[in-house]
């Protein structure tokens, strides 16, 4: 046994949380570009196209104002009954997305999986990146919206990207809780669709929960919801509506702590994904 | 000798679990209070010792389940050890049979994804797209779905996008076997440039005659254990004797 070993690194030890990081970084256009890829996949077969990428929300949006806006008045206590759908359909499906494609990440990805050795974080972290640009298209036309129905930017706006960024962290995190239990338990899949029914009357898309809730506990416990605290600060940012200081500590708690939870949660299996 | 070792394998051990099962079912949680899921434990490589050589192509054989595959996987990264070590230079890349990458997706996007997860950067894919594209001689399917490629189609493509930047340790999982003789002819070529530039080669095959073609020296897997290893004649023959043949009494 001579010197030799120095030039020789373990290939099959998981490598320091930090180092893992920096590799996955390294690797970052994997999580950027094939994403892209696969967006452009996505609506190849059809007439519309791409234009899907807008017309998709623009519909979405168009149904939950038809019924909640004509049909069902639940516009009660909402001046700008409109831009406060809109902001609320939007931003609650880009979590929806989020989390429903990183629940099939693994398993989608399983021939890459078995043939080549790299950070498996960046497939959910790609999850992320390629249901947030494909959300882009939707959040243009939320603003456009919310100016159609006659809001003037103010200096709030400019608290938008802030409220933005913490949804992002914490779809991120949510995301590699989810592609870790998503991996295990295929069952996931089937229930994610009820779950997110869930959330979607927990957060208040489509009513205020402050005309509607009366009780102040209540009120309260829909802070510790991530989702409601994105639409509430979101609302506070372009329509003026009013938020609390739970809320706003509510989102910022999740935005910080889901993150970390999710890479420790997804870091722990991360060599034996898809084996 | 001992400088020049580029993979060192030392004792290594990798256990895999089976699950009998898919996952106990709700019938079986409740009925028989079985709630994890039951598995036996393979013991697919036991206590492997290896080094591998600068500018070496070591032969691996071995009969189906001896445990050549596992032990390719975990040299490169991809299955963890259960004790043991090993340790290499850089990490090697892996060829197998495996399916497509991304199955819907054509060959060109095929490449990228692969490219991409192996560590490349994007413009480095771009610029030597046509030459990987060449390379796999599919330049005419290369914008065709990746489900639609016949096996040797994807063994082809798999070689061009593992051997993109020459590797200096190539691990060969029975993937030549599948290609035709032109395909041979350009992996064979692939694997001198790379034992020439000092790296290693393993090829796992069934295929004696690849063995004779390239191997320096051959090492005889079986039931996950070390059978032999050593000189590619005398390993190779006391494999075939060691083969019950039928009709040969």
């Amino acid at each position: 046994m001579s010197g030799s070993d120095q030039h020789l690194h373990d290939l099959t030890r998981p490598p320091s949380a930090a180092a893992y990081l920096a590799e996955a970084w390294r690797r970052r256009e994997f999580a950027v570009l094939v994403p892209a890829q696969d967006l452009r996949a996505q609506n190849m077969s059809t007439v519309l196209g791409q234009f899907w990428h807008i017309v998709n929300p623009a519909l979405l949006v168009g149904v939950y104002f038809l019924i909640f806006g004509v049909v069902i008045d639940t516009s009660r206590g909402v001046e700008n009954f409109l831009g406060f759908l809109i902001i609320g359909v939007v931003l609650f499906h880009l979590t929806q997305r989020v989390v429903q494609d990183a629940a099939v990440c693994i398993s989608r990805n399983l021939g890459l999986i078995r043939s080549v050795q790299f950070p498996r974080i960046l497939l959910p972290a790609a999850a992320v990146n390629g249901q947030t640009a494909a959300f882009l298209p939707a959040l243009l036309l939320a603003l456009i919206s919310v100016l159609a129905t006659g809001e003037r930017p103010t200096l709030r706006w400019l608290v938008l990207p802030a409220v933005l960024a913490a949804q992002f962290m914490f779809n991120l995190g949510a995301a590699l809780v989810v592609a870790r239990i998503g991996a295990l338990i295929a069952d996931l899949q089937q229930l994610l669709p009820h779950f997110f029914r869930l959330v979607f009357y927990a957060s208040g898309v489509i009513f205020s929960v402050e005309a509607f809730v009366s009780s102040p506990g209540w009120r309260r416990a829909f802070a510790l919801n991530p989702v409601y605290d994105v639409l509430s600060c979101a609302r506070w940012c372009l329509l003026g509506e009013p938020v609390d200081v739970w809320t706003v500590a509510g989102l910022l708690v999740w935005s910080i702590v889901l993150p970390v939870i999710g890479f420790r949660v997804f870091l722990r299996s991360e060599q034996r994904l898809g084996a | 000798m001992n400088s020049s070792v580029t993979v060192r394998v030392r004792d290594a051990h990798v256990y895999y679990r089976v699950y009998e099962d898919p996952l106990p079912g709700l019938k079986k949680i409740f009925a028989q209070r079985q709630i994890r899921r039951r598995y036996r434990t393979v013991r697919a490589v036991r206590g492997v010792n290896l080094d591998l050589h600068e500018s070496e192509t070591l032969g691996l054989i071995g009969a189906n389940g001896a445990g050549k595959t596992t032990l390719l996987s975990a040299m490169t990264g991809l299955l963890p050890l259960e004790s043991g070590s090993i340790l290499g230079r850089s990490r090697p890349s892996l060829l197998g049979v495996s399916s497509a990458l991304r199955p819907a997706l054509s060959g060109r996007r095929n490449i990228l994804i692969g490219g991409l997860a192996l560590g490349f950067s994007h413009a480095e894919i771009e610029s030597r797209i046509d030459e990987i594209i060449d390379f796999s001689g599919l330049r005419d399917a290369i914008d065709r779905p990746m489900r639609t490629y016949s096996s040797g189609m994807r063994a082809r493509l798999h070689f061009s996008i593992a051997t993109a930047r020459i590797p200096e340790i190539l691990l060969i999982d029975e993937a030549l076997a599948v290609g035709d003789e032109e395909f041979r002819h350009r992996s064979a070529q692939r694997i001198d440039e790379i034992t020439a530039a000092a790296g290693s080669v393993v090829l796992g095959t069934h295929v004696m005659s690849e063995i004779e073609r390239h191997c320096d020296r051959v090492a005889w897997l079986e039931g996950g254990v070390l059978k032999a290893l050593g000189d590619p004649g005398e390993v190779v023959a006391a494999y075939l004797a060691a083969v019950p043949r039928s009709g040969s009494g």
